[in-house]
């Protein structure tokens, strides 16, 4: 299936995109993904969002259609 | 409970006081602006993005989980997004309630989780 990966803010500085369409399993992990296709990503850094809820980086996506790439918040 | 909740691009505009009914007590309201020192830094002004429609939703359930603790007849957020000179405001926020402890908890605790757990995103330029 294939799931849209956004990044926003530091996120998308460091990786140099801000979208993409990834091919995934439904049993894959966000984790798992994102090491597939940014190995130096620094996830512990982020949180991860699926289907635009905040998402464990080691719990399978299921159907997601969006996993977001959220660096620490900052609004106000 | 009534919820505005709006993003925008522009200066914000602040809209007039609606009271929802004539229990109205307090109308509790909120500008965050952005200042020239961030971190000792001068700054011209702040760049603003946001999930949009994830913020939306987190920020719906959020004033719903605050209304139940903090009962409120209404809440207007409006957050600007894109650049943002100095001096002119990011955030504006209104609470409507009876009494003003109420509104004046439910804005503290609703620009804490706002800036834990809403994807909104500033960047000093």
């Amino acid at each position: 299936m294939q799931v849209k990966l956004l990044a926003f803010a530091q996120a998308r500085d460091q990786l140099g995109w801000s979208e993409r369409v990834v091919e995934c399993e439904p049993t894959e992990t966000p984790r798992g993904i994102l090491a597939r296709i940014a190995p130096a990503a620094p996830v512990e850094m982020w949180r991860v969002a699926v289907d635009e809820e905040y998402h464990s980086w080691d719990d399978a996506i299921g159907s997601a259609r969006e996993i977001a790439l959220i660096p620490p918040v900052s609004g106000g | 409970m009534e919820k505005q909740i709006t993003f925008t691009t522009a200066p914000i505009d602040i809209p007039p006081a609606v009271l929802p009914s004539r229990e109205i007590g307090a109308c509790v309201e909120f500008q965050g602006i952005v200042r020239e020192l961030e971190r000792g830094q001068a700054l011209a002004g702040l760049q603003y993005e946001a999930h949009e429609s994830m913020a939306r939703r987190h920020l719906e359930r959020i004033f719903d989980e605050l209304c139940a603790a903090h009962p409120c007849a209404a809440v207007v957020f409006i957050h600007r997004l894109g650049w943002v000179p100095v001096g002119e405001a990011s955030l504006f926020v209104r609470v409507l309630s009876a009494h003003r402890g109420e509104g004046l908890r439910f804005l503290a605790d609703a620009i804490d989780r706002m800036k834990a757990d809403v994807p909104i995103w500033k960047c000093a330029r």
